[in-house]
């Protein structure tokens, strides 16, 4: 189909449009235009993606100069495959249309993991190994040493990348990972270096949001990405958790004795390398003597260890005196793993300041800010000049390096919180030193001051004004779009109380309350029984989960639950949760039906999507907040209220009700799809808990549905259910919910979309 | 401290002794409490591994979990107090860098005993050369330092404020609440009004007061935020001594906005004719006509015959004795020009 869109000649891939997306094209045409940042909310299951996609491609087409790339993030390698699925579809509708080979490149970007196409190399299963192995076959001096012996080993792959692949562009067209590798197989090139070159001139680039947000791989990857760009971040809700786990570090009292290990590892080898090649080390020496920085010497594949700082706060200066030569280095890498080590013994939990650190580690060990300030760059060097292969061993120390830079870089914004145990065990002892970054703009900052256009889009924004406040920016769009339906299917309701007439809530006061407790029992039990295939739950928290569980079973909840259903339930092991998945959705398969228990902010919470059958209900037993007790969450609450004016409640509310509505969204994801979403706490009938829902959900809770006892709740689905079972085409959603290019253009509906801009 | 340490002489741990505490000398040998009693009992002796002479009062409790860097830190504290020139004292970084490699230097040799003869004459030489540097330095802090210290001060003092702030701020919202919902179920109970109009009414003013809120919120959060720095990275008060300050301007007062009032003279004579009349009189007759380049900057011989006038006819009743003034208000409209080129 071709579309007209605001005087922009748009290519979409699809026979039929969704008005909604015809209004999210208006919009993100506008920030283009004024090549501003955009916050854009629109339902799961409406097609975001290939919108976006076609929208920036024809505004590249139409415009090559002011807009020459295309920057999609996402969060996990299935989301990127689907992205680059899409746009494949949207190349080849171009193709079919315009009848020639299309000028643009678009390809996928992911780690050396998923990359690798070295015959041992890629077989193993850890990340962090592939990397060190590939840095060991790689980097400049193995190259160098190669070059003298034969027997060293190599990578033919990136050798014949490095031979030829720079000379030969990748042609046009889209590449997804397993092209890639195709690609590098057939050439004989390293795909995963081929991807990094290429990114510098390919018109779509696809990868996750650490390539943007974390600034130790940003500076590597993402260093040559112009102006001109737009840079989209897709399933952005949870994006200024992202920006600050970039930022922040962990350091337990098992790291700091690995560090042990790993500086002895340095000495001997420093040792070693003063008899037989003092020349190396007085070469590096000079070189900081003089104040060369790394950067115009180092290659592409050693740039293994990078500087956690921002681009814009590194410093352009001389490395100071005091950790020049290699020796002295080491024994103030040794203070510094000491002195963290003298931290980590308190008693009790310790909150303080990078103001204050500093001044307390320069009094215990005579530690000034600047040499600290230099400390991972100077690691860097210095693992470079040792020419050391086997990278595995120093991440605990690259670790701590990374802390010392940031706490002497940054003195606002951050914390540093020493826990001497866990809360849930006050008795084992296990230290750890948390270096919490709470400003979440830190991060993003320069991402937004670098390119033209940041949009950021989810099904999930809501409420939208809350993220302009956390991530410290001025969009010049901010839309939340409904989704058009040719008939009521979500149907969310709020349900307060038992039949009892107890009131429902996991308020921490009521939570251990049988009666509260075998309320939530009875509705999951009635639900089950009225309706078909699947239903997911989701609780507060693991714990809750537990407890809820174990007291079914005494009451004989669980009993009466498997007479309708099979009951499967997430846990915090990873692959026993996949194989939960597996069986759910075998049961729901072949209509034995089932119940899935999980838990909000879990894995299934986020990214697993239950559609048709799978999900024909969904139940949030409480409010998700976040466990309020964290040190870790109060110091950022403080920080919020105190930078940005945002009440601590607010915030809280604000994370609960952006999970929840991630959970509820699991069971909607399209037009033909349809399901129930229960809220089963009291307190998600007030005003400032609803408000903060999604549009496209609010508008279907009437205020009928918002105060329902258990028998209300299950007589309203039975009801609905049954107008849901009714044969539904393509037909009935024609002209509603599903435009063709005719119905699309005329009058009436125009003049509908244009009032849904606005009135938003 | 770990439960595998050990004192090396009787090879308690601490798993078995939990009250073991180890100590440290200046060799950075470590030993337990009891052998140090045990050992230095007369006050000094040899120590067990190294065999070096130590004295008993020398000895702290160790307080990292390498005594090696224990040691180090003692020499360093120790070389640093004489040590302590700062960047501000060398014409170039790199000289300062320079500098400081040595220092570092020194207490590697001391910690490692490399070379002790001629480390030993470095630090003399040092200390004869830049005595009074080294004197001065102690007493005045490095600028770092005083960053630091504003840092804390400032964070303190906004901790401060704001705890006092909030709390105040939330009991104050919590009264508001309280009161307005007392108020509503004595209206409702005392007044004679249709429930449903109390109601509505009383919802509307909550709501209004709810949109009031958040902004006083703000205002009163904004109102605390007291940055140190300009955006631009100047720092605002105390460092301004530091560096060469601006001059603060000095503050304006409020002064009403200014108003012209007509300027009136002491004016004796009798009142001359006004410029326009002065043409139908035929006063020009006996002036020289102002040529083209005259008339182009705004002058006419009107001008300069009614000024003439004025002067001849002020004087004309005037009498010392007389207090009383006749204020002319010569016809303001007409003469305003004249006016003007007499004050000038």
């Amino acid at each position: 189909m071709k579309l007209n869109v605001d005087g922009l000649l748009v290519y979409f891939p699809y026979d039929y449009i969704y008005p909604e997306q015809f209004s999210y094209m208006l919009e993100l045409k506008r920030a283009l235009d004024a090549k501003g940042h955009c916050l854009l909310e629109m339902p799961s299951g409406t097609g975001k993606t290939t919108t976006l996609l076609s929208l920036i491609v024809a505004y590249m087409k139409a415009h090559p100069l002011e807009l020459t790339k295309l920057v999609y993030c996402s969060r996990t390698v299935p989301e990127i495959e689907k992205v680059m699925e899409e746009l494949r579809k949207l190349m080849n509708y171009y193709e079919k249309e315009m009848g020639m080979e299309q000028n643009i490149l678009g390809l996928a970007l992911s780690s050396r993991k998923n990359l690798c196409i070295h015959p041992s190399v890629s077989k193993e299963r850890e990340g962090k190994v592939v990397d060190g192995r590939c840095y060991s076959l790689t980097a400049s001096f193995v190259r160098a040493r190669h070059a003298a012996d034969d027997a060293i080993p190599i990578c033919d792959f990136y050798e014949g990348f490095d031979a030829h692949g720079k000379e030969f562009p990748l042609p046009p067209g889209v590449y997804n990972l397993d092209d890639l590798k195709e690609y590098g197989q057939l050439k004989g090139w390293c795909p995963y270096f081929l991807a990094r070159y290429t990114i510098t001139h390919a018109n779509i680039v696809v990868y996750s949001y650490h390539y943007l947000l974390d600034p130790k791989i940003a500076e590597v990857v993402s260093k040559e990405i112009t102006k001109t760009s737009v840079v989209v971040f897709d399933e952005a809700h949870n994006i200024d958790n992202v920006c600050i786990d970039s930022m922040s570090v962990k350091i337990t009292k098992r790291l700091l004795d690995k560090c042990s290990n790993s500086i002895q590892i340095l000495e001997t080898t420093i040792s070693n390398m003063k008899e037989s090649d003092s020349k190396r080390l007085e070469k590096e020496y000079k070189r900081l003597v003089e104040g060369l920085r790394d950067a115009n010497i180092a290659r592409e594949t050693d740039m293994a260890l990078v500087n956690p700082v921002l681009p814009s706060e590194i410093l352009e200066e001389a490395v100071p005196g005091t950790i020049r030569t290699a020796e002295h280095f080491v024994a103030f890498l040794k203070r510094v793993v000491e002195y963290i080590k003298t931290r980590l013994r308190v008693q009790h939990v310790v909150q303080e300041s990078p103001a204050g650190f500093l001044r307390d580690i320069h009094t215990k060990v005579c530690i000034d800010r600047k040499p600290l300030r230099f400390t991972a760059e100077r690691l860097a060097s210095l693992i470079r000049t040792l020419e050391i292969s086997d990278l595995t061993d120093f991440s605990p120390l690259v670790t701590v390096s990374h802390f010392a830079t940031l706490v002497s870089t940054y003195t606002k914004g951050f914390t540093i919180i020493i826990e001497p145990f866990e809360d849930r065990a006050p008795t084992v002892s296990n230290p750890i030193l948390y270096f919490s970054c709470l400003d979440s703009s830190i991060a993003i900052k320069p991402v937004f001051n670098r390119f033209q256009t940041v949009v950021i889009t989810s099904g999930t924004l809501s409420p939208l004004d809350m993220y302009p406040k956390i991530l410290d920016f001025h969009p010049v769009i901010m839309t939340s779009f409904t989704m058009t339906l040719a008939r009521p299917c979500i149907l969310p309701m709020i349900v307060s109380k038992g039949n009892d007439q107890v009131a429902m809530s996991s308020r921490y006061e009521t939570r251990e309350d049988t009666a509260v407790i075998r309320n939530y029992g009875n509705l999951l039990v009635e639900i089950a029984a009225a309706v078909p295939d699947g239903i997911v739950c989701f609780f507060t928290s693991y714990l809750y989960l537990e407890t809820i569980v174990s007291s079914w079973y005494d009451q004989g909840i669980i009993d009466q639950l498997q007479r309708h259903k099979l009951l499967f339930i997430e846990t915090q092991d990873a692959a026993e949760t996949s194989l939960a998945l597996i069986n759910y959705i075998k049961a729901c398969d072949n209509g034995r039906g089932a119940v899935l228990l999980s838990v909000a902010r879990g894995k299934v919470s986020e990214g697993i999507d239950f559609d048709h059958h799978l999900g024909r209900a969904v139940l949030m037993f409480g409010i998700p907040y976040v466990y309020t007790q964290s040190r870790i969450l109060r110091a950022r609450l403080e920080y919020l209220r105190d930078q940005f004016q945002i009440r601590e409640n607010d915030f809280l509310t604000f994370d609960a009700m952006r999970h929840a509505a991630q959970c509820l969204g699991r069971c909607m994801r399209g037009k033909t799809d349809y399901g129930i979403m229960v809220l089963a706490d009291k307190r998600f009938s007030r005003a400032d808990k609803r408000s903060k829902l999604p549009k496209w959900i609010q508008e279907h809770l009437k205020d009928t549905n918002c105060n329902l006892s258990t028998e209300e709740c299950v007589q309203t689905c039975k009801r609905w259910l049954r107008q849901m079972a009714q044969p539904f085409s393509r037909e009935d959603q024609l002209g509603i919910s599903l435009l063709t290019l005719e119905q699309l253009q005329s009058e009436e509906m125009q003049k509908k979309i244009q009032q849904r801009a606005q009135g938003v | 401290m770990d439960d595998y340490q050990t004192c090396p002489k009787c090879k308690t741990t601490k798993y078995r002794n939990p009250a073991m505490i180890l100590m440290v000398n200046a060799c950075g040998h470590a030993l337990c409490e009891s052998c140090v009693e045990l050992l230095f009992a007369k006050g000094s002796g040899a120590c067990p591994e190294c065999k070096c002479p130590l004295r008993r009062n020398n000895f702290r409790i160790q307080l990292f979990e390498d005594p090696a860097v224990d040691k180090e830190v003692d020499i360093r504290k120790r070389i640093l107090k004489e040590f302590n020139k700062r960047q501000e004292d060398f014409p170039t970084l790199r000289e300062y860098n320079d500098y400081l490699e040595e220092v570092e230097t020194i207490i590697f040799n001391l910690v490692f005993d490399i070379d002790p003869t001629n480390t030993n004459k470095m630090i003399d030489n040092y200390k004869k050369e830049n005595k009074d540097i080294t004197q001065k330095n102690r007493n005045r802090q490095s600028q770092e330092e005083m960053e630091l210290e504003e840092l804390l001060e400032a964070e303190k003092n906004q901790q401060c404020e704001k705890a006092n702030l909030y709390v105040n701020a939330e009991l104050e919202e919590k009264k508001q609440k309280h009161k307005a919902r007392e108020k509503l179920i004595d209206e409702l109970m005392f007044s004679d009004a249709d429930a449903k109009s109390i109601v509505a009414s009383h919802v509307q003013a909550t709501a209004a007061l709810a949109k009031e809120q958040p902004k006083a919120a703000v205002q009163a959060g904004s109102g605390v935020v007291k940055s140190s720095k300009f955006s631009s990275g100047i720092q605002i008060g105390l460092r301004g001594q530091h560096t060469n300050s601006f001059l603060p301007i000095p503050k304006q007062e409020d002064l009403p906005l200014y108003r012209y009032t007509a300027p009136i003279f002491d004016y004796d004579g009798p009142p001359p004719p006004s410029i326009e009349m002065l043409g139908k009189l035929n006063y020009f007759a006996n002036i020289r006509a102002a040529n083209i380049t005259e008339r182009a900057g705004g002058y006419t011989e009107a001008m300069s015959c009614c000024r003439a006038l004025q002067e001849a006819m002020g004087g004309l009743f005037y009498s010392p004795q007389s207090t009383h003034k006749t204020a002319v208000l010569a016809t303001i409209s007409s003469t305003q020009d004249t006016d003007d080129m007499e004050t000038t």
